[in-house]
């Protein structure tokens, strides 16, 4: 749970609550039945600081006796709604579909009602007193819960384990049972403590109106109720339930708003450490290169590495490949390149250098304008309610203060650039009217619309049909030798970076294993990585009757590495050299470059 | 298995349209196609989930393996919980063993059974799912883009698994990817889907060898290739 303010004083007051409803009743239960004639309809006094009843009842110790009642009231009503709720929304999940439709049908007319006239309904139906009034706010309560149930379920009926169950003959109620509730169990037990607190107010506002608690039974509603008449002439005696009502509700919403973020943050990497800085060495600046990096580190709190000492560089009109599987730090170093490493991620490097200035000096619009990303999804880069030529447009209006109709001219331009067919209708449809492959040439058009020096393509092609995805590098291939801009083109399958690229950056681990010119890739690899890549890589040549390659265990997580060569525990050549100190990368041979003290 | 006039529509969208097919015991048939192509809706019919025309025989007991080994698993239950899912009638000692014999089916340890999904790599999961499949004793597995999310180191392992499944089990397979390379390695045949219809179908080494429909050729065409020394 976050320890933020508002949590401790959710925390402090349920607490608080807790204890009175627990010591209240025994150490003030006497003195809140003491009937004294000789004190009705008092105001606060220092014997009574809240006044007495109209028969002489000490008021402060009522409203203390009354928190048990008020909370247990309120956990039942929370419950028997949250349970209603529960089974009302789960029901559609294992009826036949004409009832699942009846159900569903019913919870999202009974949402639509405004709950306090479910509750005092509920609670005229089944009779005033306690009982009414919880059954009423349970009413209340469920409707919401129901959908929230339905929604949730809805989600994970469609997962793919609930389809293989299905076919695999597990009954209906097994699934609900086994499947989809244990995975929706936290958020609906975390709607449940914060209904809590609305449970209590509800039930407080019902015994006020007279449809809940009745004498002699009381909890802070009937308080209230009682002292309400009295409150222009004693407010204090009023005032006393109103302030318990009010702390308690408080304190549930608060907790239960904190539990809830607590659970959303779960996920994300939490303690932070001093991360030890690896000391850059930069070295000599690689004259002309559109992309030089040296000694580039991601860092997250926690002491996760994801990108270790990466070094590498695009000439200008250079195509390079930077291969690697889930989790190698491909995309970390794009990001990087970019300024887009998501908080909290800390980059440092000893040098980033776009065609020769440094990238962390370059303002916003610089950067914009000779870098320019395309990503897998090109969905993420365009907004779908505006117009493709419009988005593009306005890169040269912000980027190069053009007017609006050369900013237009410009976007038609270089839709019909990256071979858009129909450019002038192109640029008035929105994305949603376009085809994947045509989206990914918009958005590419898009990069093309200022010069960009260096082009990062990160998996631009995955999402793409082959033959689309054919088409799109030739794309690439013929804006490369158009404008003499450079591509670091990021891809986790070697064989589309072989076709593409001239050079190919290994990165296993966070860490550059291997680089070398492509023609070598199939047959003169030297890394044990980059070898066992290429033969586990089924291609139209592959022989069909020997079993495939495959390299066995899995690649470490950033927070695993040590201190040896990272791939050594999946190395058929690793000796115990390998695992005690890492091989530095060195040339081996003609722009090849390698680190393996097995081959170097 | 065999297909006749399979139609599947989805309102007034025709995902596959009069789709005849056969899956021949002890052989693995690749369906290739593009996205929309309709191989999956096809791939569903066969398993029963979704509605469709036309008649399927020979696929009552079909298991699929989905593409995504991370969403196919239920994350809050053990490996062999999830393997035994499709093992109501066994009890106690008798499913253990069960567990144990499905997983070393698909070269997994045994000790797997008791970890749960988020420890596994994405290749040992997608042999869970195998594992799971194996256990309904099915007359036809569906192997629906099963090594598409895999890494390519990995991918091997997997497409291994398919083999020794057809030559140990004699189990008939329909798989379907996108990836040429990946069909052409692990099918006997190979059909190929082109909006909805089956435009090409034959053994690989004729389709890939010498394709006869345009489509075919041009799916051959972009697949991507290392270049040879």
């Amino acid at each position: 749970m976050p320890r933020t303010p508002s949590a401790v004083v959710g925390a402090v007051l349920v607490t608080l609550l807790v204890v009175l409803a627990v010591i209240g009743p025994p150490l003030w239960g006497e003195e809140a039945a003491r009937i004294d004639a000789g004190a009705i309809l008092q105001g606060g006094s220092v014997a009574h600081p809240l006044g007495t009843d109209n028969l002489g009842r000490d008021l402060l110790a009522r409203v203390l006796v009354a928190g048990r009642y008020s909370l247990l009231l309120a956990l039942a009503a929370a419950l028997v709604g949250g349970v209603a709720g529960i089974v009302l929304g789960g029901l559609p999940s294992v009826l036949p579909r004409r009832a699942a439709r009846f159900v569903t049908g019913t919870v999202n007319a009974l949402v639509a009602f405004p709950g306090l006239l479910l509750a005092m309904f509920t609670a005229v139906v089944t009779g005033l007193g306690a009982r009414g009034a919880v059954l009423g706010i349970g009413a209340a309560i469920a409707p919401g819960f129901a959908r929230l149930t339905q929604t949730l379920a809805a989600s994970v009926a469609g997962a793919d384990y609930v389809s293989a169950a299905r076919m695999l003959g597990v009954p209906r109620h097994r699934v609900l049972a086994r499947h989809v509730l244990p995975n929706i169990a936290e958020p609906l037990i975390l709607n449940l403590a914060q209904s809590l607190g609305g449970a209590l107010l509800g039930l407080a506002g019902m015994s006020f109106l007279g449809l809940g608690v009745q004498p002699p039974s009381f909890d802070w509603g009937r308080l209230l109720f009682d002292g309400f008449g009295r409150i222009y002439v004693t407010p204090e005696v009023a005032l006393g339930p109103a302030a318990a009502v009010a702390l308690a509700g408080i304190g549930f919403n608060l907790l239960g708003d904190a539990l809830a973020k607590g659970a959303a943050r779960r996920t994300a990497p939490g303690r932070a450490a001093s991360v030890p800085q690896p000391q850059p060495h930069p070295g000599e600046p690689e004259p002309g290169a559109a992309l030089d990096v040296r000694e580039l580190t991601v860092t997250f709190p926690g002491g996760v590495t994801p990108v270790r000492g990466v070094s590498l560089s695009v000439r200008p009109g250079e195509i390079v490949g930077l291969v690697g599987e889930s989790g190698s730090g491909k995309s970390l170093t794009a990001a990087a390149v970019g300024g887009l490493v998501p908080y909290p991620g800390a980059v440092t490097y000893g040098r980033l250098l776009l065609s020769g200035r440094d990238a962390g000096a370059l303002t916003q619009k610089e950067l914009g304008t000779s870098l320019a990303m395309v990503f897998q999804d090109p969905m993420a880069s365009l907004n779908p309610v505006l117009r493709v030529g419009g988005q593009l447009a306005e890169v040269a209006r912000v980027h190069q203060g053009a007017t609006r109709a050369q900013a237009r001219r410009r976007a038609v331009d270089r839709l019909g650039h990256v071979r858009l067919p129909e450019p002038e209708k192109r640029a008035r449809q929105h994305p949603h009217e376009l085809s994947g492959g045509m989206r990914q040439r918009a958005v590419i058009a898009m990069g093309l619309m200022a010069t960009p020096k260096l082009i990062i393509a990160d998996e631009s092609t995955t999402a793409l049909d082959v033959t689309v995805q054919r088409q799109i590098l030739r794309l690439l291939r013929e804006v490369t030798e158009e404008t003499g801009s450079a591509v670091l083109f990021i891809s986790h399958d070697i064989a589309v970076v072989g076709e593409l690229c001239d050079r190919v950056v290994v990165m296993y681990a966070g860490r550059v294993v291997e680089e070398l010119p492509v023609d070598r890739l199939a047959g003169g690899a030297a890394h044990p990585y980059t070898r066992a890549l290429v033969a586990s890589l089924p291609d139209m040549d592959t022989d069909r009757s020997r079993p495939l390659a495959s390299i066995p265990g899995r690649q470490p997580a950033p927070s695993e590495v040590g201190p040896g060569c990272a791939f050594a525990p999946r190395c058929p050549a690793a000796t115990e050299r390998c695992s005690a100190s890492r091989p530095p990368l060195v040339a081996h041979g003609d722009a090849h470059r390698v680190a393996c003290w097995e081959v170097s | 298995m065999n297909i006749e006039e399979l139609s599947v529509r989805f309102g007034a969208f025709t995902a596959v349209d009069s789709v005849t097919l056969e899956v021949p015991p002890g052989r693995v048939v690749g369906l290739v196609g593009e996205s929309g192509s309709g191989k999956s809706s096809l791939a569903k019919a066969v398993c029963g989930l979704v509605p469709y025309a036309g008649r399927i025989t020979g696929a009552a007991r079909a298991q699929m393996v989905f593409q995504d080994p991370y969403a196919s698993l239920d994350p809050r239950m053990t490996v062999g919980a999830s393997v035994a899912e499709g093992l109501p009638r066994l009890r106690g000692q008798a499913r253990a063993a069960e567990v144990s014999r499905l997983l070393a089916l698909v070269s997994l340890p045994a000790e797997l059974a008791g970890r749960y999904p988020r420890e596994l790599s994405g290749g040992q999961r997608q042999r869970v799912a195998v594992a799971r499949a194996l256990g309904a004793g099915p007359d036809l597995l569906v192997a629906d883009e099963i090594t598409s999310a895999l890494d390519v180191s990995v991918q091997g392992a997997v497409l291994n698994l398919v083999r020794s499944l057809r030559d140990e089990l004699g189990l008939p397979i329909l798989f379907i990817s996108h990836n040429l390379a990946v069909v052409r390695y692990v099918c006997d045949e190979v059909a190929v889907l082109h909006r909805g219809r089956l435009v090409e179908h034959g053994p690989t080494e004729d389709v890939v060898g010498a394709p006869a429909h345009s489509y075919t050729r041009d799916l051959l065409n972009a697949v991507p290739r290392l270049p040879r020394p």
